[in-house]
């Protein structure tokens, strides 16, 4: 579903990622581990083509993002749930407006907007805060409404990019336990973090990522990386 | 239908952007409307211009008008007899005025006209030649002759249309400055928004079309200011006009008649253009997608 080959991107000269190498599966579920400064936030905009590499190709879904005019983005960007670390909700907005925001900007009937809305919102479980506004919520359930609208178009790939920041640990492994739950389903999920704890928890696939590479890319690993070779 | 329910949502964007502007509208709207009404009257008085010219410069004919003291017909038999003439029509003060007045309900003044002969001649070389003959002959009191007159309206027309057009551009690079600002500041508000909007794939159209709508709609509205004021101006003033240019010219006013439809058609064409563009180009400026 992702594919880095020979990925190389620099900001003024110097290198961000260096000559990366990376295939991620169809509903495979993965952490991008790594210290601050890795590069993991690069990938993440190479991949929703907030960036285009300086050399080397990426494919999302079979699709050459280098390829991609820029007319087709957001056709892309539709086809990806992107999740981040300050949210990203609209103050002004109920919880259920956040979500349904994207589906009436993109044409869809009221009452589809309704279904899939509270669809949405009921498998992050905040269906009964629908009315409230993100100011009166928890940063957990701000995060929750995030998923539900990175969810909300049915996306066949979820990005995370340090989805727990802001969050204190029980509420983090809640969110990642979540994400898991909903790669269950079919949905490749690729979460970018630094957050040991959430990592360790799940033993997922883990790809670190250091100073623009992969130094280990272990299936069922831990933050570490010690002994799962 | 999805297309229609995505139109709505922008129009209804384009509104909230409307709203958000407040007093800024008005000052856009009147610096547009203004620069309409100019272009508007411009385009009238070019295309008043050129009808004239038109209908009097292929006429081989001499207007000369008689002093009050002498009696029109042996001047005309004498102007008859030069080489050149063709016909001479005599056209008393009297049945001018009487015919003028049928034609526009002048109110009850003296009659302002004098004695008149219209001189046909042979052939347009003559023109020029015998206009000065007969202007410096006693009992006349002026000459007018469309070559002339023609020759100096066009004059006027090409000042105006050059003055004009840049009065015009001035205007509207004038406006899409005013239009950028005012389209700035609602684009910085709604940053996060277009951000968020932009990541979760929806289209550049849905993203930039409520600010270009925006510019439309300025362009719409002043376009109708103006027109509409141009409209009432022309109704309360066309006699006026016609009587004065009658008065100054008689019988060259005939075929004066145009439509003002292309005029309101180019009101609103230019309108648009200049809102669309002020729109398209600050979004394209302050929007990165
Ligand atoms: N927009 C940018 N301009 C310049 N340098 C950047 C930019 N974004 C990232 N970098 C640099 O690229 C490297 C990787 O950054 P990033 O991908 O944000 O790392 P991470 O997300 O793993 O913390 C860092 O050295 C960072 O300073
Ligand atoms: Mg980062």
């Amino acid at each position: 579903m992702i594919l880095f080959q020979n990925v190389n991107k620099d900001y003024n000269g110097r290198p961000a990622l260096s000559n990366l190498n990376l295939h991620i599966g169809k509903g495979e579920f993965a952490f991008l581990v790594g210290p601050s400064g890795a590069g993991k936030s690069t990938m993440m905009r190479l991949l929703y083509r907030e960036e285009l590499p300086n050399s080397g190709q990426i494919f999302m879904g079979g699709v050459n993002l280098n390829k991609l005019p820029t007319y087709q983005v957001p056709r892309l960007r539709r086809r990806l749930g992107i999740i981040f670390q300050d949210y990203k909700l609209l103050p002004k907005q109920t919880v259920f407006n956040n979500v349904a925001y994207v589906l009436r900007a993109l044409g869809v009937d009221e009452k589809n907007v309704e279904k899939r809305v509270i669809s949405a919102l009921s498998v992050v479980n905040i269906e009964s805060k629908k009315n409230a506004y993100p100011t009166e919520l928890s940063g957990g359930e701000q995060q929750r409404v995030g998923i539900a609208r990175a969810i909300v178009n049915g996306p066949p790939v979820l990005l995370a990019d340090e989805p727990t920041g802001n969050l204190d640990p029980a509420t983090s492994l809640e969110i990642v336990q979540l994400l898991a739950e909903i790669s269950q389903r079919g949905t490749t999920v690729l979460i970018a973090t630094h957050d040991e704890p959430i990592v360790n928890a799940l033993r997922k696939r883990v790809i670190a990522l250091h100073a623009g590479q992969i130094v280990a890319d272990v299936d069922s690993g831990v933050y570490e990386l010690k002994g799962n070779s | 239908m999805r297309i229609f329910r995505i139109i709505y949502r922008v129009v209804v964007e384009s509104l909230i952007g409307l709203k958000q502007s407040g007093w800024s509208n008005w000052f856009v709207i009147s610096i547009l409307a203004t620069a309409l009404i100019l272009f508007g009257f411009i385009m009238q008085v070019t295309l008043t211009l050129k009808t004239l010219v038109n209908s009097w410069g292929s006429q081989l004919e001499i207007s000369v008008y008689l002093k009050d003291s002498c009696k029109p017909y042996p001047e005309a038999q004498k102007i008859g007899a030069m080489k050149g003439v063709e016909q001479v029509l005599v056209i008393p003060k009297e049945e001018a005025w009487q015919k003028m007045r049928k034609s526009f309900s002048v109110a009850y003044v003296d009659n302002p006209l004098p004695n008149t002969l219209h001189i046909k001649l042979k052939s347009p070389t003559y023109v020029e030649q015998l206009a000065p003959i007969i202007k410096a002959m006693q009992e006349v009191e002026n000459v007018r002759y469309p070559l002339k007159v023609a020759r100096i309206i066009n004059q006027i027309r090409r000042f105006v249309e050059i003055g004009g057009l840049f009065v015009m551009l001035a205007m509207s690079a004038a406006t899409l400055i005013v239009i950028g600002n005012t389209i700035q500041l609602v684009i910085q508000s709604k940053q996060r928004e277009i951000e968020i909007l932009s990541l979760m794939g929806v289209s550049h159209f849905y993203i930039k079309g409520p600010f270009i709508l925006q510019g439309i709609l300025y362009g719409t509205s002043s376009a109708l200011i103006a027109s509409g004021l141009i409209a009432i101006v022309n109704l309360n003033c066309e006699k006026y006009v016609k009587l004065q240019l009658a008065y100054l010219a008689p019988s060259l006013t005939n075929n004066l008649e145009f439509g003002l439809t292309p005029i309101y058609l180019m009101l609103f064409g230019l309108g648009i253009a200049v809102g669309a563009t002020g729109g398209a180009i600050t979004s394209g400026r302050f929007i990165k997608l």
